[in-house]
């Protein structure tokens, strides 16, 4: 391998990795523009969509197959549910709490976390389980860099998403109200905006992509278990923060970014690939210091 | 029928524990030191079965010296201070020789127990390369060690004709410690190591990884950490095309590895101490361990069974059950033929030759490949 064929090569598996994490952040930059709350139980939705894309995948494999068509209608159903869910935990868990400390609610959200690890953990007995599909190891070859059809797929579908979420935030009624929340939550409600179905949607919303994130690393990977959603949700929050809390161009950014510095970072000549995570978060220590509000973010008022 | 069997052979343990066995004085008490409670109590009663069918065997072949075998069960419940006190109870119920060690932590402790009061002590499953320079003289372990896994891997890899290799690790003690032995010996060899890799426990992507080997263009991976992360790996390399020699260590070598990597765990190689259903010597034992207890030997019973049965033949051998006479026969035995191979030991009492075994990945199973 040349080292310019290792560079395409590192800028497709970043590409991938970013597009989960991109997903993944714009649930915890979102949640975050409307309360101010880092969800830290984001990663598990992550989780716990995975594992629902996966029963919902077994449900219709029979008709439509394991390949991306089925993947996809599991991908929606989980979605569906998973949002259901994030906006249960909002009602039972965080909406109490608006009025509390910060600091309740982020203690909050870490024991929703737990709860929803330890659930997964009791119906699983810990074990793994192999998310089967019929995915195919088919690709094109572009001179000697192979990207595989499912690497499209993947980074197509997310790429979609996030325009769809784009244009959903920019251009809607929901959107707008949205934004208005994000800036001033009480303004908002002076003005007759029904503020808490906007933070119920937001809750959706983002619950959804990370159950995206989560049938699509299921189906991709081969294997879900239930503490999959730690390790990603540290590496998405850790994206917003590089794109800037509660901005959603931002989390997009972010997250690419952040993939492609994990790929690149295992190439550091010297030394080795253990020192990848050394490496990005010394970026993300020298975009703090350098921009404190991250990439895209602003320092004040208008957060989405 | 089964549970009755289990009572009896329960209430038989007992009695003799108690030491209230009118039979006491005409047999030979032989001590097995495996935890029977806590975590680790399946891998101790596994092992307690395995010294169980060896003394059935043997007494009803005549037992040894014209005298009966018995069995003196202490449980050091894999802890330490636990281990001290049944180790300390068994050399005072006067027991000739002691077979087992499963937990390396707790086992370690008694070697001086045994060792002061000369009892022979035979580790079967415990392989810590800890207990080696701990050994006072009196302990023989027939199970291979972290460094027999490394020798043997790079024997087999070297024999398949690999020249250099990527060794990737999980960054924890074990994972770690086999993929530095193993580099060690592979470049000692006059072999390369082209890329040594560490990656997270529970990252599903092991892509940049899997670029980065790919760049290094090893003709061999060897994954020496555990098998829900190596299954993820092997599935991405062959993904990539990788078209080379894959092996792992004896942490990747579950079943599960197929639920994870599915085809591309085929002809993927795996380093496994010896289990029974890959030892074709073990089958009557098998069969016989499957009718007394219902279930399949679990990974060390063969090893156990060996144990019992090389104290046994050591003692007819130096026709003698002191201690001293038993340790000075146990280091020259040099025998093949048991369950899981030949036993002939080091002068540091371990084993002179692996008994690791080489499993390939055939039809979503492991098989035997080194035979």
């Amino acid at each position: 391998m040349s080292v310019f064929d290792i560079i395409s090569h590192q800028l497709v598996n970043g590409l991938v990795l970013g597009s989960f994490y991109a997903l993944v952040a714009l649930g915890y930059t979102m949640i975050f523009g409307v309360i101010k709350l880092l969800n830290f139980a984001h990663g598990d939705l992550y989780m716990v969509g995975g594992f629902l894309g996966f029963l919902s995948l077994s449900a219709v494999a029979s008709v439509v197959g394991s390949d991306w068509p089925g993947i996809f209608i599991a991908m929606f159903l989980s979605m569906i549910a998973v949002g259901c869910i994030g906006v249960v935990i909002e009602r039972v868990a965080y909406h109490p709490m608006l009025a509390a400390p910060r600091l309740s609610i982020l203690i909050t959200a870490l024991a929703v976390s737990l709860v929803l690890q330890n659930t997964v953990l009791s119906l699983t007995g810990g074990q793994y389980t192999a998310f089967k599909t019929d995915l195919g190891f088919g690709g094109i070859n572009l001179g000697s860099l192979f990207i595989s059809y499912n690497q499209m797929v993947l980074v197509a579908t997310s790429g979609v998403l996030m325009i769809a979420l784009h244009l959903f935030v920019t251009r809607t009624q929901f959107g707008r109200a949205m934004r208005a929340v994000s800036i001033d939550m009480d303004m908002s409600q002076l003005l007759g905006i029904n503020v808490p179905v906007i933070i119920a949607v937001t809750f959706f919303i983002g619950s959804a992509l990370a159950a995206a994130a989560g049938t699509m690393a299921g189906a991709y990977y081969g294997s879900i278990w239930y503490f999959m959603g730690f390790l990603i949700g540290l590496k998405a929050f850790t994206a917003a923060v590089i794109g800037g809390i509660g901005s959603i161009p931002g989390a997009m950014l972010g997250g690419l970014i952040l993939g492609l510095l994990e790929a690149f970072g295992t190439q550091i000549p010297f030394i080795g690939s253990e020192w990848k995570d050394v490496f990005s978060f010394a970026v993300l220590i020298l975009v703090l210091v350098l921009k404190p509000t991250g990439l895209l973010g602003k320092s004040e008022q208008e957060r989405m | 029928m089964k549970v009755l069997t289990k009572a009896a052979t329960a209430g038989a343990l007992l009695a003799l524990m108690a030491g209230t066995s009118v039979l006491a004085q005409e047999t030979i008490k032989i001590g097995v030191l495996v935890p029977t409670t806590g975590s680790e109590a399946t891998y101790g009663q596994d092992m307690a079965n395995a010294v169980t069918i060896a003394q059935a065997e043997i007494n009803k072949a005549g037992g040894v010296l014209g005298k009966q075998l018995s069995m003196v069960v202490g449980d050091d419940a894999c802890d330490p201070q636990q281990s001290v006190n049944a180790a300390t109870k068994l050399v005072s119920q006067g027991v000739v020789a002691v077979v087992g060690g499963y937990c390396s932590g707790a086992t370690l402790p008694t070697l001086k127990i045994f060792g002061d009061a000369k009892i022979p002590f035979v580790i079967t499953a415990a392989n810590s390369t800890k207990l080696i320079p701990a050994n006072p003289g009196n302990a023989f372990m027939i199970n291979s060690t972290g460094d027999d896994q490394a020798t043997k891997a790079v024997e087999f890899l070297g024999a398949k004709g690999i020249k250099s290799i990527a060794i990737v690790n999980e960054g924890d003690a074990y994972s770690q410690d086999l993929a530095t032995l193993t580099q060690k010996s592979w470049e000692a060899a006059g072999n390369k190591v082209v890329d040594f890799e560490t990656v997270n426990k529970g990252e599903q992507d092991y892509s940049a990884i899997v670029t980065a080997i790919k760049a290094a263009n090893p003709d061999a991976v060897f994954w020496t950490a555990y098998y829900a992360d190596g299954g993820l790996l092997i599935r991405q390399l062959r993904q990539s095309g990788y078209q080379g020699v894959i092996a792992v260590g004896d942490g990747s070598n579950s079943t599960k590895l197929f639920d994870i990597a599915g085809k591309a765990a085929e002809g993927v190689f795996a380093f496994s101490n010896p289990t029974a259903e890959f030892l074709p010597a073990a089958k009557d034992f098998t069969a016989t361990y499957n009718s007394q207890f219902g279930t399949a030997p679990g990974p060390y019973a063969p090893l156990t069974y060996d144990g019992m049965e090389l104290i046994a033949d050591t003692m007819a051998k130096a026709k003698s059950t002191d201690g001293a006479a038993l340790i000075t026969a146990l280091k020259a035995t040099d025998s093949p033929g048991w369950l899981a191979g030949a036993i002939k030991f080091t002068d540091k009492n371990t084993l002179a030759r692996s008994n690791f075994i080489v499993l390939v990945g055939k039809d979503g199973a492991w098989a035997r490949a080194d035979q």
